[in-house]
């Protein structure tokens, strides 16, 4: 059973981590499964269309990495929320700065990631 | 089948954009407002007991429109792509990516409103909570937008 304070350490760094490791993911394509939605397929890993088949056939069978991501993230966010858990409670307050510094930072990096969409 | 669920992930929405604004303006609003000022009524119902109903519409919301967001990749995002809706992807890019920073910020904001407050987490009450509120809101906006396209600045 956790106590209240480490559950506080865990949830802080929960959230910070699950910023962070979901701009990495997103950001270097780690996808825990990638989801083919029109074929019901899951497939475990990062995987693309265009390098099984033809790219311009790349529209039947479009694949989707969100899912995997956000898996990506939770694993991560889990391995540190743990760890911050066990870690003494006199670092609690870098967990909280962390949990409201971190997710902004994220988003900023979101836009930035999304800037191409914008280009076109 | 599929549009049962969008339109409850829509009201679901509806509702969670109603709890999570009323709970930040609480939290923002001056503490010194005046009983009966529009701030005044703000503050007059605790803040705390929107929490519990605000992690539960988040994830519920959530839920379906990750289920949703497969019909989405299948039957829309085509023929966005082919309208050359590049900004409306940007936009819902976005959204998909705030809504999961949401997500994992909900555990702590859920403790923050839980435990009593300290004057640390008084402070990241607010900015988990204005955080939170933003991310509803973009991705409310964006949401309906995209639900829209079709008929939206045509």
């Amino acid at each position: 059973m956790m106590s209240v304070s480490a559950l506080r350490r865990f949830a802080f760094a929960f959230g910070a981590a699950f910023a962070f490791f979901y701009v990495v993911a997103r950001l270097r394509g780690l996808a825990l499964f990638t989801v083919y939605p029109s074929q019901g397929i899951v497939l475990l890993g990062t995987h693309r269309s265009r390098d099984f088949a033809d790219p311009v056939l790349d529209f039947l069978a479009p694949e989707m990495y969100w899912y995997g991501w956000v898996a990506s993230a939770a694993v991560g966010a889990l391995v540190i929320g743990l760890v911050a858990a066990l870690l003494p409670d006199r670092l609690s307050w870098f967990w909280a700065r962390c949990v409201w510094i971190v997710p902004p930072i994220a988003m900023i990096a979101c836009v930035y990631l999304t800037i191409p969409w914008f280009r076109m | 089948m599929t549009t049962i669920v969008l339109i409850v992930h829509g009201l679901i929405a509806v509702a969670l954009l109603g709890a999570i604004t009323h709970q930040a303006m609480a939290i923002c609003a001056p503490p010194h407002a005046k009983p009966h000022s529009f701030f005044g009524h703000f503050r007059a119902i605790p803040a705390e007991r929107f929490a519990d109903a605000i992690v539960f519409l988040y994830l519920a919301s959530w839920l379906l429109g990750a289920f949703v967001y497969l019909y989405f990749k299948i039957d829309i995002q085509p023929y966005l792509e082919r309208d050359r809706h590049w900004h409306a992807m940007g936009f819902f890019d976005l959204k998909e990516d705030f809504v999961v920073i949401g997500l994992g910020i909900l555990p702590a904001y859920w403790l923050c409103w839980r435990r009593p407050v300290d004057g640390q987490n008084d402070r990241m009450r607010m900015v988990l909570t204005v955080l939170l509120a933003f991310i509803v809101w973009w991705s409310f906006l964006v949401g309906h937008v995209l639900n829209d396209i079709r008929g939206f600045g045509s």
